[in-house]
């Protein structure tokens, strides 16, 4: 088709409510750029002359801000060329030059005068060497003054240039802008004098200021800094602060109770796992990992294994694999509940998702802070902060598990007389199982990476001597440990996803 | 006819939303439908139905989708709560009923088929048709001996092992069916329970279904929106059209004396023929 096919009839009052001023002119532009199949370049007069204005009346503000930004680079170049006084800093460097020079040379006049010819001699040869470095910076302070004219003809060309493409590219861009619309009316239409007007605020607030701190030679600090006091935040840090210490006070025998929990457990796995002669507790790995994944995934467990025992890691893994261990199991215990309940209700969950992103969200040493204040030092914080990251996913998969499953299959247990209890583990919790297991092995995962930040408060295992390598450079020692850590983040994956699979033939 | 009837619906409401006691009463105060949409934002979901189930009956409701049939079914055994109305069930006011007796009503003594089987797709066919025992706590030897017994009465003995997802549709839906009658239940609940079936197999299983109901002389309230379906299958029907019942009648009754325009443009798609067969093949 060569000929320009217009429009469908209902296009026109259609075009007329979207442009709103100015619709004969728009509406053959649109029939044109929408009747042909290869870009034609058009020219918008509007758009060339009021550029950002006119695309801020048109709700375009995509090209709105792009314009602004590269009409404003083009602007700080006019103006540095025209205004600026491009060889000051050079010139003040200059000048600054001289004045040492000059008192070198008063002192070589005070050290001749005294019959003191060598220091004299010395003091002449820097200021020799002053002058010469003077003069150099006034050279240069010229050739910056000479190079104002190519500024302004390159800002101007570029402003020109800007404005040219504008013009060319707006009706395009509006024609699009056009189609988005009839298919999302909130995208915005018209010609609205409120949008022109916030437009010309935000170019008159820019432009100027802009332009002058780029040209002028002194700058009010104003515009360099934000103009505020160090004060507020130290008033809110002391609330922090406070409320830290209020919180520890009235909740002591609580933090207590915990800390002395955690530290059981995980001293309790410990022992168990590192007191039990070494050789049975690999066997229980491997076999454990054959009966759970099969035989490849047993010949991964003993693989890694048989490394950590090689390295020397064996005692320091265990104590990693019972702190993850204990976090890992704290995460299923509260995260596996608040899923089921956010899985059951909408609304929960729609509180609880917020939560759940900062949680995921805030780097991770943050964890530490509170954790430390709360419950000091060594393993307990690590767990804690280690939990608080790994709890996440496991809420989220648990609550996507639960959603999953079918309403009718519900609807059915239910009219067999299924109470809510009977409805959750018949129905519920056996078909949300395969996204509840995913949550597992993630949980574990990011429990594993939490290690080596655990290892800052003084949590003890492979993340201490990673740290440790980190302090004293000995790298060497640290990469291994980290493929230690590494081996064991991949066996726990290969066996929760293999006793997985295994269990769904 | 001296016997309670097994089901009984008196005028009863749902209207869906967010206000729904305004709109109820402004409901009752004459406003229409679209009144309220616009008023209150609810939608009526049922308006006013009344009817009832006698023993032995195979109770057809017929409806488009979207009538508000299978709502009305729902409100039988309380899985949708009423906004007005009364509801007895085999002799007791299922509103009044506390979540342990309703459990009880629901586990012993009424039965259902859904659209979509909802089967569990974890479980054997042996253990899904034994579900409804299971929750009500009966020993495994029980359960077995039950599923056995109800698989072999839909024809699937020899299937006990599989898993649903293995059988096909028709046979997934027999085995929906030996599940709602493991429990010997009073009445069955039928939600289009052929509907999702191709036509050959929707054929053959409503034949198996009318030998079984004779056979056990089961209370029957049958959702559908197959007027065909309907008269092979109903002692009696009700159209239902915009959450309305229009019209409550034998097979018989519906085809020759339609009530109205809407009735009679379903019963001129029947063939006149096969009708009079049909009609022969009634008691």
């Amino acid at each position: 088709m060569t000929t320009a096919v217009p429009l469908e009839d209902e296009s026109l009052p259609m075009v007329r409510r979207f442009v709103g001023r100015n619709t004969t002119y728009y509406h053959s532009v649109f029939a044109r750029i929408h009747g042909e199949s290869a870009f034609r370049p058009g020219f918008n007069g509007a758009a060339a002359l009021a550029g950002p204005l006119w695309a801020g009346a048109r709700g375009l503000w995509g090209s709105f801000w792009t314009l602004v930004v590269t009409e404003l680079l083009a602007l700080v170049l006019l103006g540095r060329g025209w205004f600026g006084d491009l060889g000051a800093d050079s010139r003040l460097h200059a000048a600054k030059l001289a004045a040492v020079a000059q008192t070198r040379d008063m002192d070589a006049k005070v050290a001749l005068q005294a019959g003191d010819p060598g220091t004299a001699e010395t003091f002449h040869r820097i200021a020799v060497n002053l002058h010469a470095a003077a003069d150099n910076a006034l050279a240069q302070a010229q050739q910056a003054a000479d190079s104002a004219p190519r500024l302004v003809v390159l800002g101007i060309a570029l402003w020109l240039f800007l404005r040219l493409a504008f013009a060319i590219a707006a009706n395009p861009l509006y024609a699009r802008r056009y189609v988005a619309w009839r298919t999302r009316p909130a995208v915005g239409s018209g010609f609205d004098v409120r949008r022109l007007l916030l437009a010309v605020l935000l170019v008159l607030l820019m432009y100027p200021v802009t332009v002058f701190r780029f040209t002028a030679a002194e700058v009010p600090v104003v515009l360099l800094h934000v103009p505020v006091a160090g004060t507020l935040a130290g008033v809110l840090a002391g609330w922090i602060d406070a409320g830290f210490a209020a919180l520890y006070s009235h909740g002591a025998g609580f933090f207590d109770g915990m800390r002395d929990v955690i530290r059981f457990v995980v001293h309790a796995l410990e022992t168990v796992l590192v007191s039990t002669p070494w050789m049975v507790t690999m066997a229980l790995f491997v076999v454990g990992s054959w009966h759970a994944a099969g035989r490849r995934v047993a010949m991964l467990t003993g693989g890694a294994v048989a490394y950590i025992a090689v390295i020397g890691l064996w005692e320091l893994s265990m104590q990693t694999v019972a702190l993850v261990a204990t976090a890992a199991a704290g995460c299923v215990a509260l995260g596996l509940p608040l899923g089921i309940w956010c899985g059951r209700s909408p609304r929960a969950f729609r509180l609880v998702r917020p939560l759940l992103d900062l949680m995921q969200t805030m780097p991770a040493m943050v964890y530490l802070i509170p954790a430390i204040a709360f419950l000091g030092t060594g393993t307990p914080p690590g767990v804690v902060a280690t939990l608080c990251f790994g709890l996440p996913p496991m809420v989220r998969l648990t609550a996507l598990g639960i959603q999953q499953v079918p309403a009718e299959v519900c609807e059915a247990a239910r009219a067999y007389g299924a109470s809510d209890w009977q409805l959750l583990c018949g129905v519920e919790l056996p078909l949300a199982r395969p996204s509840i297991m995913a949550g597992v092995s993630q949980t574990l995962l990011m429990c594993l990476s939490m290690v080596v930040v655990a290892a800052l408060v003084g949590a003890q295992g492979l993340g201490t001597v990673v740290l440790e390598s980190l302090q004293y450079a000995a790298s060497g020692r640290g990469i291994l440990a980290g493929f230690a850590i590494l081996l064991c983040a991949v066996v726990i994956d290969r066996v929760v996803q293999g006793a997985f699979a295994a269990d769904d033939k | 006819m001296t016997e309670e009837p097994v089901i009984e619906l008196e005028g009863v409401w749902k209207i869906y939303g967010a206000n729904v006691e305004a709109a109820m009463a402004d409901t009752r105060a004459g406003s229409s439908k679209s009144d309220i949409l616009e008023r209150y934002g609810a939608v009526v979901g049922i308006a006013d139905a009344s009817f009832a189930v006698l023993r032995g009956e195979v109770f057809c409701i017929m409806g488009l989708s979207g009538s508000g049939k299978s709502t009305l079914l729902r409100h039988v055994n309380r899985l949708v709560e009423p906004t007005a109305g009364s509801v007895r069930v085999l002799g007791q006011d299922v509103l009044a009923l506390d979540a342990a007796a309703l459990r009880r009503l629901r586990a012993e003594r009424v039965g259902m088929v859904f659209q979509h089987m909802a089967l569990l797709p974890h479980r054997s066919v042996r253990d899904n048709v034994a579900y409804p025992l299971e929750i009500r706590g009966a020993p495994l030897a029980r359960r077995w001996e039950v599923s056995a017994e109800k698989l072999h009465l839909v024809g699937l003995a020899g299937y006990a092992d599989r898993f649903p997802h293995e059988l096909s549709g028709g046979m997934q839906q027999r085995v929906g069916l030996a599940r709602a009658l493991a429990s010997d239940p009073e009445l069955l609940l039928m939600d289009e329970p052929f509907s999702s079936l191709d036509p050959l197999i929707r054929r053959d299983l409503q034949d198996q279904f009318l030998v079984l109901s004779r056979q056990l002389g089961k209370t029957t309230l049958f959702v559908t929106h197959d007027m065909d379906e309907a008269i092979r299958i109903g002692s009696r029907i009700a159209i239902m059209k915009d959450g309305q019942i229009v019209q409550v009648g034998t097979p018989a009754e519906i085809v020759t004396r339609p009530v109205n325009d809407y009735v009679r443009s379903f019963v001129q798609g029947i063939a006149r023929d096969r009708l009079v067969a049909e009609l022969e093949r009634l008691p």
